[in-house]
């Protein structure tokens, strides 16, 4: 079966985990994240009638005390940005971490997902921003890793373009 | 034809429309241009059918399948579902032919997958017997009672020097798994989650140290398990290895890893997630499975001698124990054998545990007395008689004593077949064991010509008419006297037995008297010592009758007897002045 490597990235606290939570069956503690910076699960999805293990990479929240060890990226075959759209912050990390990204691996697929839509009333994000984003050239979803909203859209999505033999709308131009 | 400026012009003409310099024309060119005639001809007919014909593909089919098969895998895709109908059809239709086509493969590979079982298991439990009696052995008996694994595996663990139980062949770039293998009965987590862990464990520790790219992790401990970390340029092997392994194993994974990076380079290169191309690399991480066993060490020869006197001696304690009982129970059987009235038909001795069956005269000795004195436990034995009369004479004996009741004045033996009686008896006895003798089991016949027999009025007149002489002033008996008064004892004795057996007793009244001379007072009491001596004598305390002694003033010197006969019911009116 396919296999291909993806990286969770996002800001510290935007909730990679708990979308990943939302999507795979926990084999490793969550200890491993806050010791070594990355914890692996795994996930089997079908596209096209092709199986695919998807192998994710959670990677430990990018903040000022600790940043994306960019050896944790080499080898994706895509990844997921993620940002918290209670936090304006995030989605500058977001920005900065997507040149990490490119810096390291080249032009890979990916899919951004703005987190908490539970709590858009307290979003600083607003569509104007999200617009930008997606004039850039990203595919930018927004869900609720709470209510497990989008989740198995964000990681479909990705899947879909990392098994399609052409240019991705979300690859960086 | 007619264009050809070469031909030469004739105007004569045939009948059937042809010149005949027009025929030798033909003629000279079929001569001259025959074979490219032909060929010419074959051209025109193949231009003329331009479907390919199955012969012409015949010619190139073999060169065709090769050339399109070293360029891409499209004719095994498109080929594939026909090639399996066609071998699903054919097993349908004759599956011997399948069977026998695959038999020379199936036949070893079977053979060798059982020779393998066998000797795994064979290995188990030799380890499993070395280990079953030492004190080492207890103490891992008791870690399988505790952990509920097999003894046989607690064994091989601890016996363990080491063992390959995972090997993981890793994509390096990506850290996604290639291949993987794991010994038997290993229990394997996600294989894919754990290479992926394993990658970022070596670029969390090499980076956290600041080491090169080139220096790696080449090595980890966790608990009973070493894992080994062999990089190479495209791939790395991790070796999940329990227990301490040598180093030349470190060279033989390191070979594998170069073998497959020779084999493999292509697809290593290629990767793109698909691990499909690195099945064929099986063989090459089983290699790697290794284990190595503690050879069980070879007992010491004090332990050998110790062991075997143990043995030794148990088995002469066990031979000791089995004679002794074997000895007390063929004793008892010689013992009950020759007990009268006991007869053994069937008895068994089966480790501790005793039957007898038999027949039993009522009157035998009890069995159990001689398993007793025989030195078993009654208890180990279980016995079944059945109730018989026995005709051994001692039997008859004591059955004709039962039965009969003879006075104690009596004696019965048995001659052959024939009981007799001798001694003296009441004629009423005599007179009904005449009667029943014969009727008794094993008695044929009664004799009684030498017993005396006697009445009970004839007794008691003869006792009656006793008179003891005594000396003046004197109690004590006379030695002349003494003679008769020992017929009188006899006398009253068989009295006594005779008619004991009607349910009556004798009552004996012992009259004492003396002369006038002297007091009253000394009379008297010379009158009762005088009745004192004559009953001594009589002992009748001991013939079960009841004496009464009385004084009687007859001026004689003498003590007379009175007997008379009562029912052993009536109430004794002894007087005793």
């Amino acid at each position: 079966m396919m296999q291909k490597k993806i990286c969770m990235l996002g800001g510290f606290a935007v909730g990679k985990t708990s979308l990943v939570r939302r999507f795979v069956t926990n084999v490793f503690s969550d200890h491993y994240q806050t010791t070594i910076g990355v914890t692996v699960e795994k996930k089997c999805v079908t596209v096209d009638n092709r199986e695919l293990t998807l192998i994710l990479w959670d990677l430990y929240g990018e903040d000022e005390f600790q940043h994306v060890r960019e050896s944790y990226l080499r080898g994706s075959s895509g990844y997921i940005l993620v940002m918290d759209g209670t936090r304006r912050a995030t989605l500058d990390t977001a920005l900065v971490l997507q040149q990490t990204v490119v810096k390291a691996v080249g032009a890979v697929p990916f899919v951004s997902i703005i987190n908490k839509s539970d709590l858009r009333s307290d979003w600083e994000i607003d569509e104007a921003a999200i617009e930008q984003l997606r004039e850039r050239g990203w595919t930018v979803l927004i869900g609720s890793a709470k209510l497990g909203q989008g989740v198995e859209e964000l990681f479909g999505r990705l899947a879909t373009q990392m098994m399609s033999p052409s240019p991705p709308p979300g690859m960086c131009p | 034809m007619s264009t050809d400026p070469h031909r030469p012009r004739h105007d004569s003409r045939t009948s059937e429309g042809l010149t005949s310099v027009d025929k030798d024309w033909a003629e000279l060119r079929t001569l001259l241009l025959a074979p490219e005639q032909t060929q010419l001809d074959e051209l025109r007919d193949r231009l003329d059918n331009r479907a390919v014909q199955p012969r012409d593909i015949s010619h190139v089919l073999p060169e065709a399948f090769a050339m399109r098969g070293e360029r891409d895998q499209q004719l095994s895709s498109v080929l594939t579902p026909y090639v399996e109908n066609g071998f699903v059809a054919a097993v349908r239709k004759s599956p011997r032919a399948i069977v026998d086509a695959i038999a020379p493969i199936m036949g070893p590979a079977i053979r060798q997958a059982i020779a393998r079982a066998l000797q795994s298991m064979t290995e188990s439990f030799n380890h499993s017997l070395d280990e079953s009696l030492s004190l080492r052995g207890l103490q891992w008996r008791l870690e399988a009672w505790r952990t509920g694994r097999p003894f046989a595996e607690v064994v091989l663990l601890h016996r363990l020097q080491y063992r390959v139980d995972q090997v993981f062949l890793i994509h390096r770039e990506t850290g996604l798994l290639l291949h993987h293998v794991a010994a038997e009965k290993v229990v394997v987590q996600d294989q894919q989650v754990l290479s992926g862990m394993l990658t970022a464990i070596q670029q969390y520790v090499r980076e956290s140290f600041g080491a090169a790219q080139d220096q790696t992790l080449n090595q980890f401990q966790v608990g009973d398990w070493t894992v080994w970390i062999e990089q190479g340029s495209q791939a790395y092997l991790a070796c999940v290895i329990r227990g301490t392994p040598p180093a030349n194993l470190r060279e033989e994974v390191h070979d594998v890893l170069d073998r497959i990076h020779a084999e493999y380079a292509e697809a290593l290169g290629e990767f793109d997630g698909d691990p499909a191309p690195f099945q064929g690399l099986h063989s090459h991480l089983e290699d790697c499975v290794q284990a190595q066993y503690e050879s069980p060490q070879p007992p010491s020869a004090l332990k050998l001698w110790i062991l075997g006197g143990a043995v030794l001696l148990a088995a002469l304690w066990w031979a000791w124990t089995s004679y002794q009982a074997h000895a007390r129970w063929s004793h008892l059987l010689t013992q009950l054998k020759a007990e009268p009235g006991l007869v053994v038909t069937n008895e068994r001795s089966r480790w501790g545990d005793y039957r007898l069956e038999g027949l039993r005269d009522p009157l035998a000795k009890d069995p159990l007395e001689l398993i007793r004195e025989a030195g078993i436990d009654p208890s180990t034995v279980t016995t079944l008689w059945a109730p018989f009369y026995a005709l051994d004479p001692p039997l008859i004996v004591t059955r004709a004593h039962s039965v009969l009741q003879p006075p104690r004045t009596v004696q019965l033996h048995l001659d052959g077949g024939t009981l007799v009686a001798t001694g003296s008896a009441p004629i009423e006895w005599a007179k009904e064991t005449r009667r029943m003798a014969t009727l008794l089991p094993g008695i044929t016949q009664y004799r009684d010509e030498d017993l005396l027999t006697v009445s009970i009025s004839d007794l008691l007149t003869r006792i009656n008419r006793t008179v003891i002489h005594f000396t003046p002033g004197s109690a004590s008996i006379d030695p002349s006297e003494q003679l008769e008064l020992n017929a009188v004892a006899v006398m009253v004795r068989d009295l006594a037995q005779a008619v004991s057996q009607s349910g009556q007793r004798v009552r004996l009244e012992i009259l004492g008297s003396t002369d006038e001379t002297g007091s009253i007072a000394l009379n008297v009491q010379l009158s009762k010592q005088r009745a004192e001596a004559v009953l001594a004598v009589l002992r009748s305390e001991h013939l079960g009758l009841v004496p009464t002694i009385t004084i009687r003033n007859a001026d004689q010197r003498i003590v007379t007897l009175h007997a008379s006969i009562e029912p052993l019911d009536q109430e004794p009116a002894i007087v005793r002045p």
